[in-house]
C-alpha cells in the first residue's frame, strides 16, 4: 500500500463490506460532498473516499499544473489512488465531471473497475451544432470562469472564517475541518478550465465496464438530452432519470440517488446469478 | 414593519432547497423589474445568468447543504430586460426550516472596481507568464550556448593538436626543404651568395648553385606561382630534376625542356592542380669566361658590368608548365672581372621597384659580397610592405678572374 499517494489524495476508507466503491466529487468540491450517499453504503460495501490534488484536504504541494491541466490528470489520481489500494473490480460513483474522470481511468485500466456510476454527467458541455447541444455557449463558460474570479477576490479566508457558525451542528464538524470546495482559487480556475473546455464524445463507445447514468431532472449543468446522448453512445448502460432536479442530487436527494444506485447494483446481482443458471443446464 | 421588509435597503429572497422562488421583496424586485407574481414558484434559475446559474449549483448549494451559510458570494442577476445585475448574496439555511434566506446588495460601482482590479491582475499574470516564458527560452538558450561553447572548446583542442602536429610537421618539412638549399661558392674565379626565406614554412621559390666542373657553374633559381604547402611540393619536385641534370652539365635549353616536360607531366591528368614556374638557367664558364643563359617568364636578373653599366638578362620565353612543345633558345653574353649579377625572385620586390635594386648594386659596386646582401636585405625590408607574404629569394654574383689570369700569375 502506498502511504504516500493515500495521504497525497486524502483517501480514507469506511464501512465493513469487502466490494470497493469509490467516490469520486466532481468539480469544485471534496468527497465531504458524499457523506450522506457513502454513509448508505457502509454496512454493505468497502467505501473509499478522496480528494483530487489541489482541493479538500489533498496535498497542494503536490499539484502540477501541466498534469492537471486536463481531466487525464484528474484520472492519473484515480488510478493512482487504486494502484495504492490494490483495487481489482470496483463500483466507481462519480458526480459531475468526476464520472467523465472515472470513465478515462476505466479506459485505461479496465481492471480497476467492475461498474462506472455517473451522476449527472456530461462528456462536453459546449454546444456543437447541429447535433449536439451540450448546454453552454463558450462565451457562457467562459463568463462562468469570470464570476469565479471574482468571488475569489477575499475567498481565501472566508470558508475558515465561517466555521463558528456551525457550532449548533456538531456532526458537520469533521466538514469544517477541511478546505471545503477548493479554496486555492488558481487550482479551481484550472480544474474548471479542465472542466468546462473538455470534449470526451469520442471516448464513450470505448468504454467496456457496465455503466449507469443517473440523469437529473431539470438540470441545466448537464441537461436530459446530454444524459440520454450518454445512454446511446455508451456500449453497456443503464439509464434512470431521477425526480431529483438541479445538478446535485447526491446532497439534495441522497436517498432517491442511494436507491437508484443500490437498485442498479441488486439487479446486476440477480442478472448475474440468472447467467450462472442458465450456464448451468446441459 | 412589512413596508421596511419590502423597501429595505437591500433584496431580499426565500427559496426553497430545490431552489424555488418563495418570496422577494420589492426592493429586488424593483431592482429585476419583475412583479412578484412573475418570480413566484418559479426556480432561481430565471433571476440568474447562465454562468452565475452554474455557479449556483457548483457552490451555493453545496454550501447550503452541508450547513453553512453563503458570506458574500458574487452573482449575476439576470433581469426581465436581459440587463446584468452583479449582487453580493448572503444566504443561510433558515434554522428549522427547508428555506433559504438570501440577502443581495447590488454593487454596481464594486464590480467596476473589482474589474479593474481583476484586469490589473491578469495583466500581471500574463506578464509574469511571459516572463517565465523568456527566462525558460533564455535558459534554454544559454544551454544551448554551454554545449556549443563544449563542442567549440573540444573542437579548439582538437584542433589546438592538430595545429601543433601539423606545426611540427611543416616544421620539419621546412628543414628537409632547406636541406636541400646549395652552400655557397667562394673561389678565386667567382663568389656566390644566396639568400632564401619562405613566407610560411614552406617555399615555392627554391635556387642552386652547382659547381659542375673546374670551369662551370650551373645556377638557377625558380618560382612556382602561390606559396606554400602545395607551391613547395612541386618546387621539391623540380628541385630534383634540376639538381640531377645540371651536376651533368646538360644545356640550358635541354635542362629547360626537361623542367618543362616534368611540370607538364605533373599536371597532364589533372588541370586543378596545375600550376606554372617561372626560372632563369646561368651556365657560366669561368675558363672563357661567358654566360649562356635561359629566362622562362621570370623578372629579369641584372648584370652589372666592372664598368658599372647595366644590363637586363630579361625573359626569353614563357613559363615552364605554360604551353606544351615550346622551344627553349639560350643567350649568351661575355663577361669581365669585376662583373656582377643579381638574380631574385619576385617577392623580393615588387617588379614595378626593381630600379630600386639597379641603383644599390650602382651605389655600392665594389663591396664585398657579404656586405651587399647585408645592404639589399636592409632594402627588402624597406619595402616589405606590399610583398611580405610572398617566398623570397636572391642570389648574389661576383665574377673574378678567368683561369688564364690565373695562369699569368703562375
Amino acid at each position: 500500500m502506498n502511504e504516500s499517494i493515500l495521504s497525497r489524495n486524502n483517501v480514507n476508507i469506511y464501512g465493513q463490506g469487502e466490494i470497493p466503491m469509490l467516490f469520486a466529487p466532481g468539480f469544485g468540491c471534496d468527497q465531504n460532498v458524499w457523506r450522506l450517499v457513502a454513509e448508505s453504503f457502509e454496512k454493505d460495501y468497502k467505501v473509499i473516499l478522496f480528494d483530487y490534488v489541489g482541493s479538500g484536504n489533498s496535498d497542494i504541494g503536490a499539484y502540477d499544473e501541466t498534469r492537471y491541466s486536463n481531466l487525464e490528470g484528474y484520472a492519473e489520481d484515480v488510478l493512482d489512488v487504486c494502484a495504492a489500494l490494490d483495487i481489482r473490480d470496483a463500483i466507481f460513483v462519480g458526480h459531475s465531471v468526476g464520472g467523465t474522470i472515472g470513465m478515462l481511468a476505466s479506459l485505461k485500466r479496465p481492471e480497476y473497475f467492475s461498474d462506472l456510476i455517473m451522476l449527472g454527467p456530461s462528456p462536453c458541455y459546449l454546444n456543437d451544432p447541429p447535433h449536439y447541444h451540450g448546454g453552454f455557449e463558450r462565451e457562457e463558460l467562459l463568463g462562468l470562469l469570470e464570476l469565479m474570479e471574482k468571488n475569489y477576490i477575499g475567498w481565501a479566508n472566508a470558508f475558515s472564517v465561517s466555521a463558528m457558525s456551525n457550532i449548533d451542528r456538531p456532526e458537520l464538524a469533521r466538514d469544517l475541518e477541511s478546505r471545503f470546495c477548493s479554496t486555492d482559487p488558481i487550482i479551481a480556475l484550472q480544474f474548471a478550465q479542465a472542466t468546462f473546455f473538455t470534449d470526451n464524445r469520442k471516448d464513450l463507445p470505448n468504454v467496456r465496464i457496465s455503466t449507469l447514468i443517473l440523469q437529473c431532472s431539470e438540470d441545466i449543468i448537464a441537461p436530459v438530452n446530454v444524459g440520454e446522448y450518454l445512454h446511446e453512445q455508451l456500449p453497456t448502460s443503464t439509464y434512470k432519470l431521477m425526480e431529483a432536479t438541479g445538478h446535485c442530487p447526491h446532497m439534495s436527494y441522497p436517498e432517491e440517488t442511494s436507491h437508484f444506485i443500490r437498485e442498479y447494483l441488486m439487479d446486476k446481482s440477480e442478472n448475474v446469478s440468472e447467467l450462472k443458471r442458465i450456464g448451468d443446464l446441459p | 414593519m412589512e413596508d421596511r421588509f419590502n423597501f429595505a435597503p437591500c433584496g431580499f429572497l426565500t427559496l426553497s432547497e430545490e431552489g424555488t422562488i418563495l418570496s422577494a421583496n420589492q426592493t429586488l424586485l424593483q431592482l429585476l423589474g419583475y412583479e412578484l407574481e412573475q418570480l413566484m414558484g418559479e426556480n432561481v434559475n430565471i433571476i440568474l445568468t447562465v454562468p452565475a446559474r452554474v455557479f449556483y449549483q457548483f457552490y451555493f448549494v453545496p454550501i447550503i447543504k452541508t450547513g453553512k451559510p453563503v458570506e458574500e458570494m458574487y452573482f449575476s442577476l439576470k433581469s426581465l430586460d436581459g440587463v446584468e445585475i452583479p449582487v453580493l448574496i448572503n444566504a443561510v439555511l433558515r434554522k428549522g426550516t427547508r428555506e433559504i434566506d438570501c440577502v443581495l446588495v447590488p454593487m454596481h460601482k464594486r464590480n467596476e472596481y473589482e474589474n479593474e482590479l481583476l484586469i490589473a491582475r491578469k495583466k500581471a499574470e500574463s506578464a509574469l507568464l511571459e516572463k517565465r516564458k523568456a527566462n525558460e527560452k533564455l535558459e534554454i538558450a544559454l544551454k544551448e550556448l554551454e554545449t556549443k561553447q563544449a563542442e567549440l572548446m573540444n573542437l579548439n583542442e582538437e584542433n589546438q593538436t592538430f595545429k601543433t602536429e601539423t606545426k611540427k610537421e611543416l616544421h620539419l618539412a621546412k628543414i628537409i626543404q632547406e636541406a636541400s638549399l646549395t652552400s655557397p661558392i667562394k673561389n678565386d674565379f667567382i663568389q656566390i651568395e644566396s639568400y632564401y626565406e619562405a613566407s610560411s614554412d614552406l617555399s615555392g621559390d627554391m635556387f642552386g648553385v652547382y659547381q659542375i666542373n673546374p670551369h662551370q657553374y650551373g645556377i638557377i633559381i625558380l618560382d612556382v606561382m602561390g606559396h606554400g604547402i602545395s607551391s613547395s611540393l612541386i618546387t621539391m619536385s623540380l628541385q630534383s630534376v634540376f639538381q640531377r641534370l645540371i651536376s651533368k652539365g646538360v644545356s640550358p635549353d635541354f635542362l629547360m625542356k626537361e623542367l618543362d616536360n616534368h611540370l607538364h607531366g605533373l599536371f597532364q591528368n589533372n588541370e586543378e592542380t596545375w600550376h606554372y614556374c617561372t626560372v632563369i638557367y646561368l651556365l657560366i664558364n669561368t675558363f672563357n669566361q661567358t654566360v649562356h643563359y635561359l629566362n622562362a617568364g621570370h623578372p629579369p636578373a641584372l648584370w652589372q658590368h666592372n664598368t658599372y653599366e647595366q644590363y637586363e638578362l630579361s625573359s626569353t620565353c614563357p613559363p615552364i608548365g605554360t604551353f606544351s612543345n615550346m622551344n627553349f633558345d639560350y643567350e649568351t653574353f661575355n663577361y669581365e672581372k669585376g662583373d656582377r649579377l643579381l638574380l631574385y625572385t619576385d617577392g623580393v620586390i615588387d617588379p614595378y621597384d626593381s630600379h630600386y635594386l639597379s641603383a644599390l648594386l650602382k651605389r655600392y659596386p665594389t663591396v664585398p659580397l657579404p656586405v651587399l646582401k647585408e645592404k639589399l636585405l636592409q632594402l627588402v625590408e624597406e619595402q616589405a610592405t606590399y610583398h611580405q607574404e610572398d617566398d623570397k629569394c636572391f642570389i648574389l654574383i661576383d665574377l673574378k678572374d678567368g683561369v688564364d689570369v690565373l695562369n699569368k700569375g703562375m
